[in-house]
C-alpha cells in the first residue's frame, strides 16, 4: 500500500507513470546532463572564442617578469585558441614604446603601466574601462575595497575602472643594522621617526676621512627622475604642500615646497651625512650603495633577498638589514609613496580581444600566493588572497613592508608627469650638487611646470 | 618580333632609340634605391617638416599651429640651453677628435716599433659596444674612480666630472674624442701615406725643422683630409645621443641635454611630437650647414 501510494504521488507530479527504472534513468540522464553542462561551462571560461591572437607588454624585473611570463604560458595551455605575444621592457622605457605604438599603430592590446602614467593614457583617452564583472567582481564597491585606497583612486574614474591593479609598494627605509650597532645605536629604539632624527642619526652612522667619506649615513637615490619624485613627494605633502592648487597651477614652490626641499637637502647641508656625487648606483639596481655597505640608510622599495644575496653573501646570510617606515615631518606622519603597477586595455583593440584580455588578466592574478613566492616581497596590489598565507607571513619584516605599502601616498596625478618628473630632478640636482638657492630654483621649477601644462591644455 | 595586327602598330610606336633604351634601364636599376630613399629617407624627413608646423600628441590627429613651434621652443630656456650644450659639444669634440686623431696618425706614421699593433688596439674603442663604454666611463669618472687617481700626483684633489654643471659636459667631450679619435687617425694615417716621400727628402737636404716641415709641407698637403674629418666629426658629434644618455641622462641641471635628446624626450615621454619635430628642423638645419661647407670645400679642392 505504502509502495503504490509512493507510485501515484510521483505519478501526479510528472503526469505520467513512474518505474523504478525509469527514475534511476531519469537520475542518470540527469547527471550526465549536469557533467556535460559544467563541463562545457569550463570549456566556455578557458576557451571563450575562436582563434584570438594577443599582444601584452609588461615592464622588467628579473622576477616580476619572469613570473608574468609563467603565467600568460600557463594561460595560453589552458586556452589553446588565444596566442600572446608578450614582450617586456626596462621600467623607463615601457611607457615611451607604449606611445610610439600608438602613434604607429602598433600599441599592443593589452600592457601593464607604471600608476604615475595612468593620467597619461586617461587624458588621452588611450586605455578602455574595464568590466569588473568579468575581473571577478561582483560590484564596483567590492572592487574598490580590496586594494589599498590611494592605490585604486588612480585606477578608477567616474565610477569607471580603467586599471586593474597587479603590484602595488611604498617606500620603506632600509637599515644597515650591523652598522648601527657599530654606532652604539639600537636599529629598533633609534630608527629615526622624523627628518630631523634621520639627519641626526645618519650624522652618528657616517664616516669621514678628510672630505672623502667612508661610510655615508644616508642616502637618497639620484639615478632616475621618478625615484626623484617617489622621496621628494612625501616630503612635500608632510610639509602641508601640494604639488598644485585647485587651478592646475604647479605649487612647489610655496613655502611647505621650500621646506621640503631643504629637508631634502639637510642630509647634505647640515647634517654632511652624504655625498651626493659618490655613488655606485644604476638604474638596474639603484640600492647598490646601500648593499655595498657605502651606506646605512637607503630609502627604496622592498629589495628581495636575492637581489641582496647576488651582491653581498654575507649581508643576506646574516640577515643584518632591516626596513623600517619612512621618516615624517612628525612621528605621526611615517608615510611614503606607494607606486606600482596596473594591467590596461588599449581603447583600440576589439570587443573580442578586450574580453580575451580581461580572461587573461584575471587568470594571472587568481594565484596570488604562487605570485608571493616567486616575487616577493615586492607586493600584489590586492588586499585578499595572499597576505594570510604562512609563507607570506613569516617572511623577515613582512608587517613593515604592508604597512608601508597601505599607508603611502600616490604620486601627482598629472597629464604632465614625466616633465614634472624631469624638472623636478634637475632641481634636485641644482640644490643637492651646486648649492643653489632653494627658493630660486624652485621657482625656476614651477615655471617650467606651469608651462608644460599651459602647452598639453593647448595641444588639446 | 612580333607582327601581329594593332600590337605590331603599338610596338613600332614606342620603339626607342638606343641611348634612350639605355637611360631607361639605368633608371630601372637605380629605381630600387630611388624608391628606398625616397620612402625610408626624404619621405619621414618631409613628414617631420609638416609635423613641426603642427601640435601633434601621437595619439590624435595633427592639428596645424603654423610657426608656434618654432617661437616657443626659441622662448625656451631648455631649448636654448641644449642648443648651446650642442653647439659646445659639436666644438669641442670636433677639435678634440681631429687633433688627437691627428696627433696619433703622425705617431704611428713616424714608423714606431709594433706600429700595427698599436694602431688596430686603439682602433678598439671604435668598435666596443658603446653601452659598455659609456658604463665603463661614467666608474672611470667617479669622484673615487681612476680618471681622479691619475690625475692624483698632479695635485688636482677630487674632480667631481660628472656631478659638476661645468665638467660634465668637457666629460662627455673626452669620451668622444677617446672612441672616435683612433678611427679618423686611420683617415689621417692615409692622407699621410699618400704625401709623396720626395717633398719630404727635398725638405730634409734643404735643413727644414720638423715643425716647419709638419706646418709648411704635411698640413698643406693633407688640408683635404682635415677638412674631411672637421666636418664629418661635427656631423657625428650633432647627431650624439647615446653618450650623454648613458652617462650623466643630461644632468646634472641639464648641463649635458643635448638636442637629440631633447627631440626624443620631447617626442617620446612628453608627447610633444610637433614640438619634437620643430627641433629636429633644426638640428637638421646646423648639420646642414657643415654639409654645404663639405660640398663647397671639396668642389674646389686643389690636387697637388
Amino acid at each position: 500500500m505504502r509502495k503504490s501510494a509512493k507510485k501515484e504521488r510521483i505519478s501526479d507530479v510528472v503526469g505520467k507513470e513512474v518505474t523504478r527504472r525509469s527514475f534511476l534513468k531519469g537520475v542518470g540522464t540527469l547527471g550526465l546532463g549536469l557533467a556535460a553542462t559544467s563541463s562545457m561551462n569550463r570549456l566556455a571560461f578557458a576557451q571563450p572564442k575562436g582563434p584570438i591572437k594577443l599582444s601584452f607588454w609588461t615592464w622588467q624585473n628579473p622576477q616580476q617578469h619572469a613570473w608574468i611570463q609563467k603565467r600568460v604560458k600557463l594561460f595560453m595551455e589552458k586556452n589553446k585558441g588565444i596566442q600572446i605575444d608578450w614582450q617586456y621592457f626596462t621600467f623607463t622605457d615601457l611607457g615611451k614604446k607604449i606611445s610610439v605604438g600608438y602613434a604607429t599603430g602598433t600599441a599592443p592590446e593589452g600592457f601593464a603601466t607604471g600608476t604615475w602614467l595612468m593620467p597619461t593614457w586617461l587624458s588621452r583617452n588611450m586605455i578602455a574601462p574595464l568590466d569588473i564583472k568579468l575581473l571577478g567582481y561582483s560590484s564596483l564597491q567590492s572592487f574598490v575595497n580590496d586594494y589599498p585606497k590611494a592605490f585604486i583612486d588612480g585606477a578608477v574614474k567616474n565610477d569607471k575602472v580603467y586599471g586593474y591593479p597587479v603590484y602595488v609598494y611604498g617606500f620603506l627605509n632600509y637599515l644597515n643594522t650591523k652598522q648601527f650597532k657599530e654606532a652604539k645605536l639600537d636599529p629598533e629604539k633609534d630608527q629615526p621617526k622624523t627628518w630631523e632624527e634621520l639627519g641626526e642619526i645618519a650624522r652618528k652612522l657616517a664616516i669621514k676621512k678628510g672630505n672623502k667619506f667612508e661610510r655615508q649615513g644616508f642616502k637618497f637615490a639620484m639615478h632616475a627622475p621618478m625615484w626623484t619624485m617617489v622621496q621628494f613627494n612625501p616630503i612635500l605633502l608632510q610639509c602641508g604642500g601640494s604639488w598644485f592648487d585647485k587651478s592646475g597651477k604647479c605649487t612647489v614652490n610655496s613655502n611647505a615646497g621650500v621646506r621640503a626641499m631643504t629637508i631634502r637637502a639637510s642630509i647634505i647641508r647640515k647634517y654632511q651625512a652624504e655625498d651626493p656625487a659618490d655613488s655606485i648606483a644604476t638604474s638596474p639596481l639603484p640600492m647598490m650603495d646601500f648593499l655595498k655597505e657605502r651606506v646605512s640608510m637607503f630609502s627604496t622599495h622592498c629589495i628581495p633577498i636575492p637581489a641582496v644575496k647576488s651582491q653581498n653573501e654575507k649581508m643576506a646570510a646574516e640577515g643584518y638589514y632591516r626596513p623600517v617606515q619612512m621618516p615624517g615631518v612628525d612621528p605621526n606622519k611615517r608615510y611614503p609613496t606607494a607606486y606600482g603597477f596596473n594591467f590596461v586595455v588599449n581603447i583600440n583593440a576589439s570587443k573580442e580581444k578586450q574580453e580575451a584580455l580581461h580572461d587573461l588578466y584575471r587568470f594571472i592574478m587568481s594565484d596570488l600566493v604562487d605570485c608571493w613566492k616567486d616575487t616577493g616581497p615586492f607586493t600584489p596590489a590586492r588586499k585578499s588572497g595572499w597576505a594570510d598565507d604562512p609563507q607570506v607571513k613569516s617572511y623577515p619584516h613582512i608587517d613593515e613592508i604592508i604597512k608601508a605599502r597601505d599607508n603611502g601616498a600616490l604620486l601627482p596625478e598629472t597629464p604632465v608627469v614625466n616633465e614634472l618628473s624631469d624638472i623636478m630632478h634637475q632641481t634636485v640636482q641644482k640644490v643637492t650638487l651646486e648649492n643653489a638657492d632653494i627658493k630660486k630654483a624652485l621657482d625656476e621649477a614651477a615655471v617650467q611646470v606651469d608651462k608644460a601644462t599651459e602647452e598639453f591644455k593647448n595641444q588639446k | 618580333m612580333l607582327r601581329i595586327g594593332r600590337a605590331q602598330i603599338s610596338v613600332s610606336r614606342w620603339q626607342l632609340g638606343y641611348e634612350s633604351r639605355i637611360q631607361l634601364w639605368g633608371i630601372l636599376f637605380i629605381l630600387p634605391t630611388i624608391l628606398f630613399f625616397m620612402i625610408f629617407k626624404y619621405g619621414p624627413m618631409l613628414w617631420a617638416i609638416y609635423l613641426s608646423f603642427t601640435g601633434y600628441d601621437i595619439v590624435t590627429e595633427p592639428k596645424f599651429i603654423g610657426l608656434n613651434n618654432y617661437i616657443n621652443i626659441f622662448k625656451d630656456p631648455i631649448f636654448l640651453q641644449a642648443l648651446n650644450n650642442t653647439l659646445i659639444y659639436i666644438m669641442g669634440s670636433t677639435i678634440a677628435i681631429t687633433v688627437l686623431g691627428l696627433g696619433l696618425a703622425l705617431i704611428i706614421n713616424t714608423g714606431i716599433k709594433a706600429s700595427r699593433f698599436f694602431m688596430s688596439s686603439m682602433f678598439l674603442t671604435n668598435i666596443m659596444p658603446i653601452l659598455a663604454v659609456c658604463l665603463v666611463w661614467r666608474f672611470l669618472f667617479h669622484p673615487y674612480g681612476l680618471v681622479n687617481q691619475f690625475l692624483s700626483p698632479l695635485g688636482l684633489g677630487r674632480i667631481d666630472w660628472l656631478t659638476n654643471s661645468y665638467l660634465a659636459l668637457p666629460a662627455i667631450i673626452i669620451v668622444t674624442a677617446w672612441r672616435f679619435a683612433p678611427y679618423f687617425m686611420v683617415v689621417f694615417l692615409a692622407g699621410l701615406l699618400a704625401v709623396p716621400k720626395e717633398i719630404y727628402e727635398a725638405a730634409d737636404i734643404d735643413g727644414v725643422t720638423p715643425i716647419s716641415r709638419f706646418l709648411r709641407i704635411t698640413l698643406p698637403m693633407i688640408s683635404p683630409i682635415v677638412f674631411f674629418v672637421v666636418v664629418v666629426s661635427a656631423l657625428l658629434c650633432a647627431r650624439i645621443f647615446l653618450m650623454p644618455f648613458i652617462i650623466t641622462g643630461g644632468g646634472p641641471g641639464g648641463a649635458t641635454r643635448v638636442l637629440s635628446m631633447l627631440i626624443y624626450e620631447t617626442g617620446f615621454s612628453y608627447l610633444k611630437m610637433g614640438r619634437a619635430a620643430a627641433i629636429s628642423v633644426i638640428l637638421f638645419l646646423i648639420m646642414m650647414v657643415f654639409t654645404i661647407l663639405q660640398i663647397r670645400f671639396f668642389s674646389k679642392t686643389e690636387e697637388y
